[in-house]
This record gives structure tokens, C-alpha cells and sequence, in this order.
């Protein structure tokens, strides 16, 4: 009887554990067919953007700061761009990815990369974005963080990855302490 | 291989059990995916693909997965397609895949997908069940399309991205409650033609019955 009990048991285990397997080498299979390079997925998007070209990250590594990360940092081949792909933490869904433009200092576009949000569209609808495009670094960094009502985890994260770009540029590119 | 039964897996979930108008299943994507067609038509396929995957592979373990774990089962069969599904659509349409990655990842909760799964895979062979999952989806793609259709035209006067001249966007269409009225009126109008049908069909059927007593004569 006991033997019995535990063969069922051992049998769940090993039919649990195949499936799981069998699906992790399916899972590995498209990975190596579908995969895409994030470093040339960043340039792509960057020379997309802007209509300019980026021949090389002038940082690779990023930086962390408490409510966003810079994942990548880029300044186009003219030097116009200064080109982030940034992230911000504390998201509905976890991270939430967002690409920033500076021209000079002034940010000119924002765009809204990968991100695990459902209630990201109120934030478009509430122009949330107009409230950080055109302004130069330093209104930027001395910028309130406001949410939107029925998407604060989004805003929250948005502000998070804006902030974390701000605080890079101002530490790193106007101090002139980049990887160029 | 039994027709009739064919005839009923397929014309079951297209129509008689259609999953959003008569199961009600599904609810969350019918609203949050049918803000334009090409969303819907988008979530509609992946989920399609994932429901018949799904159930061919439910149906093919049936016999070998314990009855105490065959939900952890089914959730692992189920999340391996949801993500092959996000990988393919990453790498191949990352713009459509940008305005809706939250929600197919979501797929792996929808209930139409574990419902099928329990209750029609598990029992019915391999081919049923994926006949299964292809008439399912395609009766849910179907059901978000009309949706998409109706609220992209009040939303955005618009057919497919084409706007359409005279049409003005609606202000507040493209709002999640617009999305409830949409959904309430497209449920009732299908199941009104539904039962407008069956009963033709009941109609018919009772004239060709033979009379009582009678030699196979017909009502008039």
C-alpha cells in the first residue's frame, strides 16, 4: 500500500519533471531561431528614431540608480543625439523600458520600449509624455513626479527611467566623464 | 473518423459554443485587445495557436499524466506555447508586438485555453482536440474582429488603419466602456441569430416528421 502511494508520488514527479524538460528544450530551440541582439536591436531603434547614425555605444555597461537603470547610452556620429535606452523599475508588470532623445540637452523625443504595463495607454491619453519633451536637462531633473490616475505603477516607472537618463547626463555627459 | 462529431467540434466552437459570445469566456482580451482589427485579428491568431497546440499536446499526454498534477501540467504545456508565441512575435512584428506584449503574455491565463484543456482535450483524441482548439480560436478571433471592427469605427472613424471619409472619431469610443456596450450588443445580436436559426431548424425538423398514424406525410 505504502509502495503503491509512493510510486504515485514518484510518478507525478518524473511526468512533471519530463514535461517541464521537454519544454525547456522546445523553449531553447526558438530561442536560438527568434534571437535578437540587444545592443544592435538598441542601435537599430536609435538610428530609427532620430533619422541619425550611431556607429558605436559610447557606454555598453549602463549605470543603476535607485528608481531606473541606463541600459545603454549613445551619442550619434554628427554628435547631434544623445540617445538612452533606459529603465524604469517599480512597473505594474516589472521594468518598464523607455528610449530618450536629446538633442544638445534638450529632450526631443521619448519613446516606450518593452515594458509589461496593461494600463500604458492611459498615460498617452493623458499626454503624461508632454509633460518631459522640450525641456533641457536641469528643468528635467528639478521636474515633480506626477502619476496618472489608474496607471501610477506605469507613470511611476516612466518617471523612474526618465530620471535615471537625467541623472546619468548630468553626472556623466555635461561633466564630460563618458566612455567616448 | 465520425463526421458528425467533426461537424460538431467545428461548428461548436465556431458558432454554438462560440467562446465569447455564448461561453463568455475570455473577457479580459475582448475588452483590452479591441481597440483596432489588427490587434484583434493579432491576439486572436496567437491565441488560436496556442489553443491548438495545446490541446494536441493535452490530448496526446492524456494517458500518461497523473489526474493530481494534470493542472501544473497543463499550465506548463500551455506557457511553452504562450512564449514561443511572444519570441516569434518579438523577432518577426515588434511594432504589433510593442502594443501588445503585456497581453499575450497574458494568454496563459485565459480561460478559454485551461477550459479546453480540462474538458475537451483530456478526453478526446489527438486530432479532435486540436480540431478543437482550431475552431475555438478561430470563433474567438472572429468574435474580436467583429468587436475591433465596431469600435475602430466609432473610436477612430476608421476600417482596418484606412480612415474612412464623413466618419468622425467618436470622443470616448475608444474607452473601455465603450468596449462593455460594444461587446453587450454584438453578444445579444449573435445570440438572437442563433436562436432565430435553431428555431428555423426545430421548425423544419418537426414539418418532416411523418404524422401520427400517417404514411410518412409531411405538415403543412
Amino acid at each position: 500500500m505504502a509502495d503503491t502511494k509512493k510510486n504515485a508520488v514518484w510518478k507525478c514527479i518524473v511526468v512533471l519533471a519530463a514535461i517541464a524538460l521537454c519544454s525547456g528544450l522546445l523553449l531553447g530551440f526558438f530561442n536560438i531561431i527568434t534571437y535578437v541582439d540587444p545592443l544592435q536591436s538598441a542601435y537599430d531603434r536609435f538610428a530609427e528614431d532620430t533619422g541619425a547614425s550611431f556607429s558605436e555605444m559610447a557606454d555598453e555597461e549602463g549605470q543603476q540608480y535607485e528608481n531606473g537603470r541606463v541600459i545603454y547610452y549613445a551619442v550619434s556620429d554628427d554628435g547631434q543625439w544623445n540617445a538612452f535606452l533606459t529603465a524604469g523599475s517599480g512597473g505594474y508588470g516589472g521594468e518598464v523600458q523607455v528610449y530618450l532623445y536629446f538633442r544638445g540637452s534638450v529632450l526631443e523625443k521619448l519613446e516606450i520600449g518593452e515594458n509589461g504595463e496593461t494600463f500604458l495607454s492611459r498615460l498617452e491619453d493623458a499626454n503624461f509624455y508632454d509633460r518631459f519633451l522640450g525641456k533641457d536637462v536641469s528643468e528635467l531633473s528639478s521636474l515633480g513626479s506626477d502619476v496618472v490616475s489608474g496607471a501610477t505603477l506605469s507613470s511611476r516607472a516612466v518617471n523612474g527611467a526618465v530620471g535615471a537618463a537625467v541623472q546619468y547626463f548630468t553626472e556623466k555627459v555635461s561633466g564630460g566623464d563618458t566612455n567616448e | 473518423m465520425n463526421r458528425n462529431k467533426l461537424k460538431e467540434t467545428v461548428l461548436g466552437g465556431l458558432i454554438r459554443n462560440n467562446p465569447t459570445f455564448v461561453l463568455v469566456l475570455g473577457t479580459c482580451p475582448t475588452i483590452a485587445m479591441t481597440t483596432t482589427l489588427a490587434q484583434a485579428f493579432a491576439m486572436g491568431l496567437a491565441t488560436t495557436f496556442v489553443l491548438i497546440f495545446s490541446n494536441l499536446f493535452v490530448s496526446l499526454l492524456r494517458n500518461i499524466i497523473p489526474d493530481k498534477v494534470r493542472i501544473p501540467c497543463y499550465i506548463v504545456i500551455i506557457s511553452t506555447f504562450v512564449i514561443i508565441v511572444q519570441m516569434v512575435m518579438r523577432r518577426f512584428l515588434p511594432d504589433l508586438y510593442a502594443t501588445m506584449q503585456a497581453f499575450i503574455a497574458l494568454i496563459v491565463v485565459n480561460c478559454i485555453i485551461l477550459a479546453r484543456a480540462e474538458s475537451f482535450a483530456s478526453c478526446n483524441p489527438p486530432l479532435y482536440s486540436a480540431l478543437d482548439g482550431l475552431s475555438m480560436g478561430l470563433g474567438f478571433t472572429g468574435a474580436l474582429c467583429l468587436i475591433g471592427i465596431v469600435r475602430e469605427f466609432f473610436a477612430g472613424g476608421a476600417f482596418a488603419g484606412f480612415a474612412i471619409p464623413g466618419f468622425p472619431a467618436m470622443s470616448g469610443a475608444g474607452a473601455s466602456a465603450f468596449g462593455f456596450i460594444a461587446f453587450g450588443c454584438m453578444m445579444a445580436l449573435f445570440n438572437f441569430i442563433i436562436q432565430k436559426a435553431e428555431s428555423r431548424k426545430e421548425r423544419l425538423r418537426q414539418a418532416s416528421l411523418p404524422l401520427a398514424g400517417g404514411a410518412g406525410e409531411v405538415q403543412a
